[in-house]
């Protein structure tokens, strides 16, 4: 507790990263076998302050989960260099494990055939937890995480929330003061997202530095301090949460429902002077027209007149969100 | 959710790295025992396995009577103990890996090498199971009266043929740490151990030039010292001997072991093996 407070009061950074490169080798064919690289992280440098919610968002593929394994000392970088807590993570490995903690988004992870109270007891063995404390500590974040009934079942009972939410008791066995959460609500239920989110937030109340991983830009928006936007690879944006949404605050939003939109009515909505972008979303069966416009509801009629022919519904004009900020930079960087 | 008693904190509660281990190895000990009594897999290798070849080899034996019938289920025992480290114990790190806690293990403060004994001493400790159920089996089968001859001396090579298998163990789990596919070459190591310990027949009977082969093989002298024991041929220079050759390669395992699990992690990280399968 002492170190987190002195790393937050300080300002300290309890995360550094500098120029950060992971590639991966694959081999293609048979007998003349070629070695294809991939680039997965490519020069990325961020640092996270003691006691700072920091949040990695990025499409699949972005490179969030290799940027996470390589600070949880489970992959090693092909160049760069990492800290947390002021330990290097390929040089002294030991250190940042007794101090971090981390998830991994989805089911896997656990000992399904041993119960949950079964998996903390080991895993807090495993992090050389006293078993005294153990004791007292395994119940106490059962409860926290709301598994305290069903702590004696076995694991491949549980639902996929109560998996996740044991993974949240698992890594807070030792009471680290760094956690990487890596898409932790992956997979749950609006309830069980919103629970997670919450034990989340209690965890930012008590001064620990997280870096959360998430395709969901609500929550990041609502959770993270900062946040940094990673495509092909490479960190595109790095802002606090309304910083970025100013890189769209010159856009409205105009959503258009739409059933059966032709593409070359989309194409030419896109040639529109009016017309910053246009995306296309399907639900069910209509389609969500989402025009970015610097004219705003004055870009209305023109844009209606535009979709002459096709079955128009509901319009709504709103101002940008995290989300349309996201596409953007996403968009932009190809 | 949301716990309203004062958080106990374990920052306070950390314990020496020596005795932190050891409660590693009886925890590690503990839930592979509990892991291994729901899975069938693991029953048949270590329980029914060997079984089967003590009843098969005390039906072929059972017209030359005398020391043969404790010969083989000693053997078949060994067999039983072989099997269960190969496949079971390097098997299990697969199975981390297919569950996803390999990465878990590597991330965090234990050794891997101090699971992997633990899980390595709660498997060859099972097996010792299946060896009294053979005895006792065939004893009842046959009619055949098998007392062990010299019951310390066996007690005492018993015990260092389990540290020296769960030794063995750790030079075999750092390649499934590397290469999940090792296992179809790990397969291939169960029947020449048989052979070339000496668990079913003598070494006397194979070529001069697997010898030094079986001298390197902890199971070998392990093989020596039970078989000794058992049939009451055991000299005492002889079973010291045996002895030594277990401790001497029981440590010489820990330490290429070691060496090994440095090297195959390293390669895993470099790789991204550690959730590959």
């Amino acid at each position: 507790m002492r170190m987190r407070s002195k790393l937050r009061g300080a300002g300290l950074n309890a995360i550094e990263v500098e120029g950060l490169r992971r590639v991966y080798k694959a081999t293609i064919g048979v007998i003349r076998r070629k070695v294809k690289e991939v680039e997965a992280v490519d020069d990325i440098s961020f640092s996270v302050v003691g006691g700072e919610l920091f949040g990695l968002l990025g499409p699949n593929g972005a490179g969030k989960t290799t940027t996470v394994k390589m600070l949880t000392t489970l992959l090693l970088p092909t160049a760069g260099t990492a800290r947390v807590l002021g330990y290097d993570v390929v040089e002294t490995p030991g250190p940042v494990r007794s101090r971090i903690g981390f998830i991994f988004g989805g089911e896997r992870g656990l000992y399904w055939r041993l119960s949950g109270n079964d998996n903390l007891r080991y895993f807090a063995s495993l992090y050389h937890v006293d078993p005294d404390v153990a004791h007292q500590r395994i119940p106490y974040l059962m409860d926290m995480v709301g598994l305290q009934a069903r702590g004696n079942e076995k694991v491949e009972g549980y639902s996929r929330g109560m998996k996740q939410r044991l993974h949240i008791a698992r890594t807070l066995l030792h009471d680290p003061e760094v956690l990487f959460l890596d898409e932790p609500t992956i997979g749950l239920d609006p309830v069980g997202a919103r629970e997670l989110r919450q034990v989340v937030r209690n965890l930012q109340s008590e001064s620990k530095t997280i870096l959360l991983t998430t395709h969901y830009m609500f929550e990041a928006d609502s959770l993270c301090d900062r946040i940094a936007v990673i495509n092909h690879g490479r960190i595109v944006a790095m802002d606090t949460p309304s910083g970025l949404k100013k890189n769209v605050s010159d856009l409205s939003v105009i959503e258009i429902e739409v059933f059966g939109i032709p593409d070359e009515v989309v194409e030419t909505l896109r040639q529109s002077p009016a017309v910053h972008s246009v995306s296309v979303e399907n639900r069910d069966q209509r389609q969500a027209l989402l025009v970015h416009s610097p004219l705003g509801s004055e870009a209305v009629p023109e844009l209606l007149a535009s979709l002459d022919g096709t079955r128009v519904g509901k319009v709504t004009v709103r101002e940008p969100t995290l989300e349309d900020a996201y596409v953007r930079l996403v968009a932009e960087t190809g | 959710m949301g716990a309203t008693v004062d958080e106990p904190r374990s920052s306070e509660g950390r314990s020496t790295p020596w005795l932190a281990n050891l409660r590693v190895v009886a925890t590690t000990c503990e839930m592979a025992l509990k892991h291994a009594a729901t899975d069938s897999f693991i029953i048949f290798a270590v329980f029914v396995q060997p079984l089967i070849i003590a009843l098969l080899g005390l039906y072929m034996l059972r017209e030359r009577g005398g020391d043969y019938a404790i010969f083989v289920v000693v053997g078949s025992g060994l067999t039983g103990l072989w099997s269960s480290l190969l496949f079971v114990s390097g098997g299990a790190l697969n199975q981390e890996r297919w569950s996803g806690t390999l990465e878990s293990l590597v991330g965090m403060p234990t050794s891997l090498e101090v699971v992997v004994f633990g899980k390595n001493l709660a498997y060859v400790t099972q097996s010792l199971g299946s060896m009294v159920l053979a005895y006792a089996l065939a004893s009842l089968l046959f009619g055949t009266p098998l007392h062990v001859a010299q019951p310390l001396l066996f007690l005492a090579s018993i015990i260092l043929t389990t540290v020296s298998f769960v030794c063995l163990g750790l030079l075999l789990a750092p390649m499934f740490v590397a290469n999940p596919d090792i296992r179809n070459f790990v397969n291939a190591l169960e029947y020449p151990m048989y052979i070339l310990a000496g668990f079913l027949f003598p070494i006397a009977l194979l070529p001069g030039w697997t010898t030094p082969l079986s001298y390197v093989l902890a199971p070998y002298w392990a093989a020596e010292a039970l078989h000794a024991a058992s049939t009451g041929t055991a000299a005492l220079n002889n079973m010291a001997l045996d002895w030594g050759m277990l401790l001497v390669l029981g440590a010489a395992y820990v330490l290429i072991g070691r060496w090994l699990f440095r090297v195959f992690l390293r390669k895993a990280r470099q790789d991204a093996t550690l959730d590959f399968f």
